[in-house]
């Protein structure tokens, strides 16, 4: 590994690692002094409204934008004419064999195909004149037949994509072992399909970008609502054609991300594009309805999956075909391709100890916003099918859901799977034991059982699960993805001591700054309140791939790690001379270099940061001055998270309303930096999982037309549905990480639907009732109980 | 006569304490107008349907969805917004309660929480859980998951700013 260094991060003291440390930043935030996208402007910007296309799938045929550039206050419009001759259009396709390339066009050029397609824009004085000029664009739709149903699009018809040879985006599959003779064999055969339904991360801060293009110096700054400031400006540059180091991307107090900010969207070229031809800035703030319209939608899958079971109980064998239903393009990196994918390739056996099992992976085209990365992409529906048909087997063995992922779970790692990828460590046993004991199972079922006799029916649904994290070069390579990461981070001491560290990862409201804090204090030796964390807030400073992949705690953390050592290093040399003693006797901590085991003999750091800057006296032979450095990080190998998460839920049979008791939640993360982050991170990742299950789903009718344009139509959990909490923490340290930090962002919402879907269905077990459709919403609780009366 | 949309109307209010009077659009929102007029932008649009409260202010000390509300209507009336809420530079209780519980990470809601909790706490009814959970059921955060939040009210109330049931 050594002649990989950007891998290796040193060993750490944890002072400042494990406290719930508060955020810097809460009081700005708790007195309205936030500075979010739509909050920040500039002199004479002028404000951009989208003209979005009425129809699911259509031919343009004329757009009349006369009205429109007359009206009072418009400075200019914008349709395909002016604006495919700059761009063409962004090139989308995820690197996995079997993916077909889409361009999405900036602006529909001659066909539109989903409903809240860009068409034009208008960029007038103010918005109120942008919207009002919006309504005179006249445009002559031509309507098509729109595919909608990914069976149907997977079965041949209509082209919901013209530029595809057929509607199969993506296709491929992968067989280890002897699947056929394991089915041979079982005792017997549990299957299933399961569909996950459409829904939209929906942070409450709608997307928006701000651009402001300087003839002269042809300087491009632009502001963005964005999780992956790197990848917009590189996608700029290169579909806008100016010069990358005439491009700084700006990223202001974000209001949530969830990956639906982690993509490069239209809009974002469209205000650089319209900023550069009229010399003003240009600034687009999206509302809702467009926001559930046009940006990403998510974790749309229809997944069939078959265990063989032996008659122990033991899952011998597994058969699992997963469809995305993809929408009209490739959204912008991550493509439709990464929910099936994900699901199917790097979620491939849950936590179980399957040896024979095969896949296929595909993603349908259909006449629907574009599918892109929404947390836990991929694999919370790949968990969602295995924990779902693990209850199913063990109902119909007779079996505790625990008892049979016991007999199941992977019993010792490092573990290397069938398709070579290995798990180093982990309590994947432990986590079912530990979520036991945690829900009190034998306690609950007897309230189930008492409950059962007033008429009332309580449920209970696990779900286990293992994360791939801290997102790498190495996990791109090892499961066949050509992605390549690194992330940066610089560290820089002043004179009195005190230090700034900044980050390529952004923040969306996860406290990175803080652990980023946390992590640097207990490198450098200093107090946290010596250290402020700038987190990716211009491209211009240190290089991040974005924060996505549960990747930011621990990349960005072995970033400031081993930029953060390369200055401890240099403070100790220093030290070591002013108090006379060899480097490797100095410890820096609480902001004091001393010497180890004569604590009494010691120096401030501030004293020795002020020597290195103004006293020569110190500067021995070949010493480097420079309290300000760079560096790089990206794992050495893949990274692996894992828990097991729970509700408690009693479902009302005659309204088909679910009310949620409790939320259980035990977590290995590894080392937690900050126990107050880590739990905040799945109380909203779970309660975003449970909006998922019984709330959330975006629906079109067969036109093409989304129907649940606001939030009183597609709807996400209040505080009066949302459950408490139960928390158990293991720490299974990482060998190879920070700190044996490992990340933990997506797992809230990897298991929760899963679970969420297991304690419906355990609820309603005397009924003969399985639900496999989420959001499980009263009409389709209903339903259920309807047919299996019937 | 009926104003149109695109007619100047001129309104007058106190907006945490401070008397301010502009000429407007008639159909300038009061969210609008708070954050253009005034850049008052602590208060936020996070669906500009009424239904996320994100926005909420209290006009003569009852909430109301600034998004939904025309400047004109808030005229001769008293607004208070989340910048009106602390103690000068201090965070006031019901603030400082949200930091120590953890009861944002966005902050993007955050300020729609804070008005809401503010005029439930000054009604003077007794508060616990549930109540907590009604009344702040009209405001969404996708991020925390609620529980903090209700910790941080309850905990507020717990310290005299409000009553404990």
């Amino acid at each position: 590994m050594t002649d990989r260094p950007h891998t290796v991060v040193p060993p750490v003291r944890a002072r400042h690692i494990g406290a719930s440390v508060p955020r810097r930043e809460d009081p700005k935030l708790l007195t309205g002094r936030g500075r979010y996208l739509a909050d920040t402007t500039l002199p004479g910007e002028l404000q951009m409204v989208v003209v979005r296309s009425q129809e699911g799938h259509a031919r343009i045929g004329s757009i009349d934008v006369e009205a429109a550039r007359a009206s009072a206050g418009v400075h200019a419009v914008l349709t395909a004419a002016e604006v495919t001759p700059i761009c063409a259009g962004m090139e989308g396709a995820l690197a996995v064999e079997g993916c077909e390339t889409t361009v999405m066009p900036l602006l529909a050029d001659g066909v539109t195909r989903y409903a809240g397609e860009p068409v034009a824009v208008v960029v007038a004085e103010s918005r109120a004149a942008a919207e009002d000029a919006a309504d005179r664009v006249l445009v002559d739709y031509e309507s098509l037949p729109a595919v909608t149903d990914p069976d149907a699009a997977l079965a041949g018809g209509p082209l919901a994509n013209d530029t595809l040879e057929s509607n199969l985006a993506l296709s491929g599959a992968a067989s280890y072992g002897d699947v056929e003779a394991a089915f041979a064999s079982a005792a017997r055969v549990v299957r299933a399909r399961y569909h996950t339904g459409r829904v939209s991360p929906l942070p409450v801060e709608a997307r928006g970008c701000l651009a402001e293009f300087t003839w002269g110096t042809e300087e491009l700054r632009l502001w963005t609502s964005t999780q992956a400031p790197h990848l917009v400006g590189y996608f700029v540059s290169l579909h806008l054609g100016i010069p990358e180091h005439l491009i700084e991307v700006l990223t202001p107090d974000t209001g949530g991300g969830f990956g639906l900010k982690a993509h490069v969207y239209p809009e974002e070229l469209l205000v650089c594009i319209a900023s550069r031809e009229l010399d003003r800035p240009v600034k687009w703030v999206e509302d809702r309805r467009e926001h559930l319209l046009a940006s990403i939608h998510a974790h749309e899958q229809l997944i069939d999956i078959a265990y063989a079971i032996d008659a122990e109980g033991r899952i011998t064998g597994q058969r699992l075909d997963a469809l995305g239903d993809g929408g009209a393009y490739h959204s912008i990196p991550w493509s439709m391709a990464v929910e099936p994918w994900c699901g199917a390739v790097m979620n491939a056996h849950g936590v179980y100890d399957i040896p024979n099992f095969e896949y296929t992976y595909k993603a349908v085209a259909t006449n629907k916003s574009p599918v892109g990365a929404y947390r836990g992409v991929g694999y919370m529906s790949g968990n969602l099918v295995h924990e779902a048909l693990a209850d199913e087997a063990a109902r119909e063995l007779g079996i505790s859901p625990f008892e049979f992922r016991r007999r199941n779970v992977v019993r010792s790692l490092p573990f290397t799977n069938p398709q070579g990828i290995t798990y180093e460590e982990g309590s994947w046993a432990e986590s079912i034991d530990a979520l036991e004991r945690l829900v009190d199972y034998d306690a609950f079922l007897e309230r189930q059982r008492r409950g059962r006799e007033e008429g009332r029916y309580l449920g209970l649904g696990i779900s286990v699960f293992v994360e791939s994290c801290g997102e790498s070069t190495a996990t791109s390579q090892a499961f066949g993805l050509g992605d390549t990461y690194f992330d940066s981070a610089t560290v820089k001491m002043e004179p009195q001591g005190k230090v700034t560290v900044t980050t390529g990862l952004t923040t969306q409201g996860q406290g990175n700054r803080i652990t980023m804090a946390q992590i640097a204090a207990d490198v450098l030796g200093v107090e946290i309140d010596d250290v402020v964390v700038r987190c990716g807030e211009s491209s211009k400073y240190a290089y991040g791939t974005g924060t996505i992949g549960s990747r930011a705690a621990v990349v960005a953390g072995g970033a400031v790690m081993r930029a953060g050592d390369a200055i401890r290093r240099r403070l100790v040399q220093v030290a070591a001379g002013m108090l006379e003693v060899a480097p490797f006797d100095i410890v820096l901590e609480d902001g004091k270099a001393f010497v180890n085991g004569a604590p009494e003999r010691s120096v401030t750091i501030a004293d020795v940061a002020t020597a290195i800057y103004y006293d020569d006296a110190v500067r021995t032979d070949g010493f480097e001055t420079e309290l300000e450095v760079t560096t790089n990080y990206d794992p050495a190998r893949p990274i692996f998270s894992n828990g097991a998460h729970a509700f408690i839920v009693e479902v009302d049979v005659e309204t088909g309303l679910v009310r949620v008791e409790r939320a259980f939640a035990v977590e290995d993360c590894g080392t937690m930096i900050n126990p107050a982050v880590v739990e905040g991170q799945i109380r909203g990742g779970m309660t975003q999982g449970l909006g998922a299950a019984l709330f959330e789903e975006l629906v079109y009718d067969e036109s093409g037309q989304l129907l649940t344009t606001n939030l009183a139509d597609y709807l996400v959990p209040t505080m009066d549905v949302a459950p408490p909490f139960s928390f158990h923490h293991i720490e299974t340290p990482s060998s190879h990480t920070p700190g044996g930090i490992k990340g933990m962002g997506e797992s809230g919402l990897i298991a929760s639907p899963g679970a969420m879907l297991n304690a419906v269905n355990d609820a309603l077990s005397p009924f003969g009732v399985t639900l496999r459709r989420t959001p499980m919403t009263p009409e389709r609780i209903l339903d259920a109980l309807a047919l299996a009366r019937a | 006569m009926r104003a149109q949309a695109t007619d100047s109307v001129t309104v007058a209010m106190t907006v945490n304490g401070v008397s301010c009077s502009r000429t407007v659009s008639a159909r300038t929102t009061l969210a609008d107008f708070l954050r253009e007029e005034l850049e008052l932008t602590g208060t936020k649009l996070g669906c500009e349907h009424g239904v996320c409260g994100a926005c909420t202010v209290l006009i003569d000390g009852a909430s109301a969805r600034s998004c939904l509300t025309l400047a004109a209507q808030a005229d001769g009336r008293e607004v208070t917004t989340v910048e009106g809420l602390s103690e000068g530079r201090e965070l006031n209780r019901l603030q400082a309660s949200f930091r120590d519980h953890y009861g944002l990470q966005c902050g993007f809601c955050t300020a729609g929480f804070l008005v809401t909790a503010t005029e439930l706490l000054a009604s003077g009814e007794a508060v616990d859980e549930a109540r907590v959970r009604e009344v702040l059921g009209g405001n969404l955060c996708r991020c925390t998951g609620y529980e903090t939040i209700v910790a941080a009210v309850l905990d507020a109330a717990d310290a005299g700013q409000g009553v404990r049931r």
